[in-house]
């Protein structure tokens, strides 16, 4: 029953704002309002691999950030390898939270707030806490290739469905996948069955610092620019995303298909309030009910003794 | 008096209390014996308030009362002297002794001390230990502590109306004679205060204690014996609800090990904390036992082997060659398993299915590329389902549903299939029912005709004797003494015992 519920509580949603407007279900309607949320999709399936192996990152938002600056600033020079660059930054960035937490034993809510902390240092400094803007010839030349459509669906939207297909292959069809869930499920029988856990968890950080760098790399190729803050009002939905989905913070259940349906979830519950004219500010209060709600109700108690 | 009646307790897969009657009168002491697996400790935690019965009632003084928590059996009189001892180490004693119960000490929100430390020296001196109230537990040893735990359950008497009634868990494994004596004589005493229900695994200790004994055997009381003139071995029948003989550890297909083959050779080996030496070598086909008392340092010398533990000095050689990394991965890689005693925590994933679980120590082998050979896994996990006749509807039911003695065999197959020849069993039938325990008799008879070396920590010390062709005797990390242990010239626990105390 429970495994039924991310895509039903979607249906009921999508039915609910149907209702009111039956336009909203127009197929282009619907095709818009899913390439709306791409990056925040691609940030939370990295977040995914992270939650499955019941860890957390906090600096998706901050890498994602940093990420919108260096394209900005790296394109004059790289081209469309700018991407290629700032996607393994965020690698770096991810493998760095996952070496603190493993080697040190530093809980990752605080270790990646920490790297997250130095991402949006670095995006303060390299920017000069400007908005930074792109040379349009440059972009096109560069990033053209993401912005066009085919067949009506924007490019766009085909990468973050290739991303998430990657990741559904790693998590459900490769090695690390299955040692994901392991160390999601019961940590202490990977152990004991000779795997270099550690060396995992630093590959699930490191994928998904990737992810949120891809993320913002998509993010400022779309506005056209980056700072510091563009990426602000991601880390919310991100994480309601993938809880709502169905992959809950003790991990080893759920996975980046859930995600997939955690982030429409959220794309129709975001265009549902403009219907409803809830101002964007106030959207944040309603994804932390949300947030709230969702660990509550899909946490494996079992594998918390205490809880501080 | 405190009664149950007809209690009944199911869980997933296990119908572990199968209608219970039980009662305990003012100033009773009652032993309660069963093999691990019997339903001691759910019907332990049912006395007190720590797990609701499905059916059935519990009465006090023919008045039936209803335990949601622990607290509300404490309210009724009731308290638990754990075998893990419950006291919070960085509190003072005093501070255990009223925790929770700290309101008759307050004024104006803040503690009388010397009102609490005099309440508390009252509770010490009912259990005749003269120590400093404001002393930190930590500092006190093991035997101190039991009693400061059992000060803490007697401080009831205050608060409560009617007689105690106090469980004691397994208080004596781990002490000395003379401590055990002194235990006993504050028990005895107390009587006058309180009934005592006392659970242990020495049957002798139960039997010069107790008035009555409650035999208990897959959840059904099989037998309630008069303390005074019951013998062990009539009990020990009642419990395993046969004679333990030969057939029960299959001796009879206990062949001779190849000693011309050495598997595993620890020379001269330093756990971490332990100051002795370990020497030994497993041949192919050997049992191994290593046998003492809870926290003599065995678990130890299996995790150094499993590269868990990195031991201070000495070498570990298997088949010859020694090992340098000390990883669980390298041991793995030189084929050594590992089945550990928290089967739920350490050695079956619940929630991954058969062929996840059984897969998970030789993923190199069942991948091309990073990339999963889902056939050959199904494969391999329906061929040792057969195998070792693991009852499940498939290879993709979740392991976390299994009974015990089926985990057990998912464990044992992801060693076995992945070839390991050196096969460490921490406590391997700890929490199974006979028949599945019988199985594990069987595996490690096959593991050992098949030339595979065994290393045993046993849950009984018949189950050592019966099984093994050595045994070592462990204590304080260091091996005491050999014995052979060949069909025809098996020592007995008694023998063994000598070294272990």
């Amino acid at each position: 029953m429970r495994r039924h519920f991310p895509w039903m509580t979607l249906l009921a949603a999508l039915l609910v704002v149907g209702i009111t407007d039956i336009r909203f279900l127009l197929p282009e309607n619907l095709v818009g309002l899913a390439s709306d949320i791409v990056p925040l999709f691609i940030m939370a399936e990295g977040m995914t691999l992270v939650i499955y192996i019941g860890g957390i990152d906090l600096s998706s938002q901050s890498v994602a950030n940093m990420a919108t600056v260096l394209t900005t600033l790296e394109l004059p020079v790289l081209g469309a390898g700018s991407g290629a660059v700032v996607a393994l930054a965020g690698l770096a960035f991810g493998a760095a939270s996952g070496t603190v937490t493993t080697r040190w034993k530093v809980p990752s809510f605080i270790s990646t707030l920490a790297v997250g902390g130095i991402a949006l240092s670095v995006a303060q400094f390299a920017s000069g806490q400007q908005a930074l803007h792109m040379d349009a010839e440059m972009r096109r030349h560069a990033f053209g290739w993401m912005l066009g459509r085919t067949a009506g669906v924007p490019h766009e939207l085909l990468i973050a469905l290739a991303l998430g297909a990657i990741a559904w292959f790693v998590q459900t069809r490769m090695t690390a996948g299955r040692i994901f869930k392991a160390i999601g499920t019961a940590e202490p029988v990977a152990v004991a069955s000779g795997v270099s856990v550690g060396r995992y968890k630093i590959l699930a950080f490191a994928l998904s610092g990737m992810f949120a760098a891809i993320a913002g790399v998509m993010f400022s190729v779309r506005l056209s620019g980056g700072s510091p803050t563009l990426a602000e009002g991601f880390l919310l939905p991100a994480i309601v995303a993938v809880l709502v989905g169905g992959t809950p913070l003790t991990g080893g259940v759920g996975g980046v298909l859930n995600t997939l349906i955690g982030a429409l979830i959220v794309a129709v519950v975001r265009a549902s309030m403009l219907y409803l004219n809830i101002p964007a500010t106030g959207q944040q209060i309603f994804f932390g009910f949300v947030l709230i709600t969702a660990i509550a109700t899909t946490i494996d108690r079992s594998k918390m003794r205490v809880v501080k | 008096m405190f009664e149950l009646k007809n209690v009944e307790k199911r869980y997933p897969g296990v119908h572990v209390l199968k209608g219970v009657d039980f009662h305990i009168n003012d100033g009773e002491i009652v032993g309660l014996v069963g093999e691990n697996g019997a339903g001691k400790s759910t019907l332990m935690k049912i006395i007190y308030g720590a797990v609701q019965p499905d059916a059935g009632t519990v009465l006090i003084d023919g008045k039936p009362v209803h335990f949601r928590h622990p607290r509300d059996a404490m309210r009724a009189g009731i308290g638990m002297v754990y075998q893990e001892q419950s006291l919070i180490p960085n509190l003072t004693v005093m501070e255990n002794i009223f925790l929770g119960f700290e309101a008759p000490f307050v004024r104006m929100g803040a503690i009388n001390w010397r009102k609490m430390a005099k309440a508390a020296r009252h509770q010490l001196g009912k259990v005749k230990l003269d120590i400093d109230p404001a002393t930190i537990t930590s500092r006190l040893t093991f035997a101190q502590r039991q009693l400061v735990e059992l000060a803490k359950v007697l401080a009831l008497e205050e608060r409560v109306e009617g007689k105690l009634v106090i469980l004691l868990d397994e208080p004596t494994s781990v002490l000395s004679r003379k401590e055990i004596d002194l235990l006993f004589d504050v028990v005895r005493e107390l009587r006058r205060r309180a009934s005592f229900i006392f659970v242990s695994h020495r049957l002798d200790e139960i039997l010069t204690l107790s008035d009555r004994v409650y035999v208990l055997k897959d959840g059904v009381i099989v037998d309630v014996v008069n303390g005074k003139e019951a013998r062990v071995e009539s009990i020990q029948k009642k419990m395993v609800g046969r004679d333990i003989n030969e057939e029960y550890y299959r001796e009879d297909r206990q062949l001779d090990y190849r000693d011309d083959k050495i598997l595993l050779e620890l020379d001269r080996v330093v756990c971490k904390g332990r100051p002795h030496e370990i020497s030994f070598k497993l041949h192919a086909g050997e049992v191994l036992a290593l046998v003492g008392v809870e926290g003599a340092g065995r678990e130890k010398i299996l995790r150094s082997i499993f590269g868990m533990t990195r031991p201070e000095k000495g070498s570990i050689r298997v088949e010859g060659e020694p090992m340098r990394a000390f990883s669980v991965s390298n041991s793995v890689a030189h084929g050594v398993g590992y089945i550990p005693r928290e089967r739920k925590i350490e050695g079956i994933a619940g929630g991954m299915n058969v062929y996840e679980n059984m897969t998970l120590s030789q993923l190199k082998d069942y991948s091309t590329g990073g990339v999963l050979k889902l056939g050959a896994e199904h494969e391999l996990a329906r061929d040792w389902i057969r195998k070792l006749s693991i009852k499940v509807p498939s290879e993709n039911a979740d392991c976390g549903n299994l009974s015990g003695g089926n985990q057990q065999k998912v464990v044992l197959a992801k060693w076995r299939s992945s070839g390991s020849r050196i096969i460490m069993l921490d406590h391997p039938t700890r929490g199974l029912d006979i028949g599945a325990k019988e199985d594990v008799y069987d595996m490690v008879r096959e593991m050992s005709e098949k030339g595979v070396g065994v290393i045993l920590i046993a849950d009984t010390l018949e189950e050592a004797i019966g099984l093994s062709h050595t045994i070592a005797v462990v204590k304080d990390g260091e091996i005491k003494q050999w014995f052979n242990c060949q069909p025809g010239s098996k020592p007995s626990p008694y023998d063994l015992i000598r070294y272990m105390v």
